[in-house]
């Protein structure tokens, strides 16, 4: 059976772009002794980074932060595909077009992660 | 536009030296996850074995590959045939399972060429990873020098890369 994601493919790309923990944490603002101690625990998914940090993560390895977190991108979009079929097969709304095109969007959050978890 | 990456089996490779081993984890058949080069020092092989369960824990693989250095033949020392024996048996408790490969075979599969040196292998397999490994390419050894490690990270590049050249192939559960 096929692997998950990881929940972190920093180092991936990191080594891809030969650059050390160090020099990343240069790059990431980081400043003190121990800056390339702070890029390995993110490395290792032993903390979750903040946004501006993901999103540094982003500018430096040029992939978007879905990429670079892919298993907790995963995660996080089944949870949403989950709640969205809740809101699916809600049938106090209405009917207008605006309940029909949510509708459509939950229904589409919902498949999105089904037809996925098939890859 | 959807970057998600999705399920691809996750193939691993060590290749135990000298002076610790060599890695290599590999996601489908083209992903480079992580490789690198371990050093150990006192008691290599109980050092080593602590390093390869820390990686197995952090990347949980589907299959190991290893070089099989039980076949006739084989010029690796005690210690390593000892600690490839350790690492079959730690798989064993994690139902892992393990890929065997002899050096002579994955000459003969890259190469065409069971007298290929490795060098050429590892030139080979810089080209198919040009983003990844050629800025680890070691130098060209020279008779009078010994094995520059990151060669280890070639050896078990090429492992993978044989794996999915032949995966019908000897895959056991360990």
């Amino acid at each position: 059976m096929p692997s998950a994601p990881l929940p972190s493919y920093l180092r991936t790309h990191r080594k891809r772009l030969a650059l050390s923990q160090a020099e990343v944490a240069f790059l990431l603002g980081i400043h003190g002794e121990s800056k390339g101690a702070k890029v390995c625990r993110d490395e290792r998914f032993v903390r979750e980074p903040s946004l501006a940090t993901a999103l540094a993560y982003e500018a430096i390895y040029q992939r978007p932060v879905s990429e670079l977190f892919a298993g907790l991108y995963q995660e996080v979009e089944q949870e949403i595909a989950e709640r969205a079929k809740v809101l699916t097969y809600r049938k106090d709304w209405k009917p207008s077009r605006q309940t029909t095109r949510k509708r459509q969007v939950f229904a589409a959050l919902a498949t999105r992660q089904s037809k996925q978890s098939f890859t | 536009m959807n970057h998600k990456t999705p399920k691809q089996h996750r193939i691993w490779a060590i290749t135990p030296s000298t002076r610790g081993f060599g890695f290599v984890v590999m996601e489908g058949q083209k992903t480079l996850v992580d490789w690198g080069v371990k050093v150990v020092k006192g008691n290599k092989n109980v050092q080593s074995l602590v390093k390869v369960e820390k990686l197995m824990e952090f990347y949980w693989p589907d299959v190991l590959m290893l070089q099989d250095v039980a076949t006739k033949g084989s010029r690796r020392g005690p210690r390593i045939k000892s600690l490839n024996r350790q690492i079959i048996k730690m798989t064993r408790k994690r139902k892992l399972k393990v890929a065997l490969f002899s050096g002579k075979q994955l000459r003969r599969f890259l190469l065409g060429n069971a007298n290929g040196t490795k060098q050429e292998m590892a030139e080979m397999i810089a080209g198919r990873f040009p983003e990844e490994l050629p800025s680890r390419l070691p130098p060209k050894r020279r008779p009078w020098t010994s094995e520059d490690s990151r060669m280890d990270i070639f050896d078990a590049a090429a492992l993978v890369v044989a794996f999915h050249m032949r995966k019908k192939w000897m895959v056991r559960t360990g």
